[in-house]
């Protein structure tokens, strides 16, 4: 009875979601697909409306803070939003007196771009956010490990249960493995939070109204520079001795090696912040892709061939919902192991002459 | 502007060609492999997911940059 139900409410809410879409279409609204992956000053709570982020940046005359953009285009510093720079022929978007943002992008009204801007923008907010409920989570949950409820007992409450789980299973399946048993210890927190922050990040931005921040390059490259510079700072003297002058082949090879190992060391962590990156944004734009044939449709055979086939559409599309639900695990896992991967090269120490006698 | 699209399009399309006969060959390996081998299927899967993240690694680059020529 419960999976009849169950099965009668699904149809329901697909029917429901495809009459809508279907209804948007005949208002023919522009839906901007790429602008959905640009980071914004804003966070968009569509249709309720927008919630304007502090701006916080620093101008050729210094450093400037403001509550919101609105506040920084009706301060009388100088500064416009871009859609009024480029449209000074249009009205502007006037509310109670006060001239609000269209493109919500702060330029200078003579035409520069702002220098250097460390803005509160929206992926930053929930990379912030992530970091919070990471905090929450792993504070009160060192608290029972350093009691020794989960080290000399069983581990108590689902709470504890459920992230067990995951902590185990980065230690166990992906630190010990790459790094090694004498080192795993000592890079498996690091390890950690990579993987809790990147799920994290990935899952707020599958919640409504919510914003992946690993979908933005700025993002993912800061995690992999970091991943760089552990493996680095850590890298042992045989990690350096293989990049330079690679040992147990002639010396032509050894110069054509060199410039290989250097690319070599760049492109690793290029491609964990590319990787990261293209994934989760090119999920987002699948989604909207998919939704959008829709209104292809409604343009090409007429709204009847929208009607009919909008509820299958929408089935594709919570197909991928349900894809991004597995890919955002899958990155998180994949960069904290080819992270312990890189890492486990770069701290193992061989000993040459065992080898040789071995082989 | 209609070319750099079409551009856009076309690598994207070739691109998920290249990248899906080399997670195809991976994915047949590794079922090969757990099939003679069924005790060593945790550690195929693990070197299967690398070899894998290393293909889309690549054809994500390809992505990348239809990306960018259909925003230009």
């Amino acid at each position: 009875m419960a999976q009849i139900l169950r099965k009668f409410a699904l149809t329901l809410t697909v029917i429901a979601v495809s009459y809508s879409l279907a209804n948007a279409a005949e208002e023919s609204n522009k839906v901007d697909v790429l602008g959905k992956l640009q980071n914004h000053s804003y966070l968009d709570f569509k249709p309720f409306g927008k919630v304007e982020l502090p701006l916080i940046f620093k101008d050729h005359d210094g450093w400037r803070f403001y509550p919101s953009t609105t506040a920084a285009i009706n301060s009388g510093d100088g500064y416009t939003d871009e859609h009024y720079l480029l449209h000074p022929d249009q009205p502007k978007k006037i509310e109670n007196g006060i001239v609000k943002p269209i493109a919500y992008h702060l330029v200078r009204e003579d035409g520069g771009h702002i220098e250097y801007n460390f803005s509160i923008s929206s992926h930053l907010t929930f990379f912030l956010l992530s970091g919070f409920v990471l905090a929450f989570i792993a504070f009160p949950l060192k608290s029972k490990y350093v009691a020794g409820i989960g080290r000399t007992t069983e581990p108590k409450g689902t709470f504890q249960n459920m992230f067990e789980a995951l902590i185990l299973f980065v230690r166990d399946e992906l630190a010990r493995p790459n790094i090694g048993e004498k080192k795993y210890l000592k890079f498996t927190p690091y390890l950690l939070t990579a993987f809790f922050m990147i799920l994290f990040m990935n899952l707020f931005g599958l919640m409504p109204f919510g914003v992946s921040s690993t979908a933005d390059v700025t993002i993912t490259a800061a995690l992999a520079v970091t991943t760089f510079l552990i493996t680095q700072l850590s890298a042992s003297k045989d990690h350096w001795k293989h990049i330079f002058w690679f040992p147990g082949v002639p010396v032509p090879i050894k110069l054509i090696l060199l410039p290989v190992e250097l690319v070599g060391l760049v492109t690793k962590p290029f491609a964990l912040a590319i990787r990261l990156f293209a994934n989760m944004a090119s999920g987002k734009v699948l989604v909207y892709s998919i939704i959008g044939l829709i209104f292809v449709f409604a343009g090409l055979f007429g709204d009847a061939v929208a009607y009919g086939t909008s509820p299958i559409i929408i089935g594709f599309a919570l197909f991928i919902f349900v894809i991004k639900v597995v890919v955002s695990f899958l990155q998180a896992y994949i960069f904290t192991m080819l992270s312990a991967l890189f890492i486990g090269m770069a701290v193992a120490e061989h000993d040459h002459d065992h080898e040789h006698e071995h082989h | 502007m209609d070319m750099a699209y079409l551009a856009a399009g076309l690598g994207a399309g070739i691109t998920a060609i290249g990248a899906g006969i080399g997670i195809g060959m991976i994915g047949k390996s590794a079922m090969e492999g757990t099939a003679r081998q069924p005790e060593a299927s945790n550690d195929i899967r693990t070197s299967m997911l690398i070899s894998a993240a290393f293909i889309e690694g690549v054809a994500l680059f390809g992505e990348v940059v239809c990306f960018l020529l259909a925003v230009k």
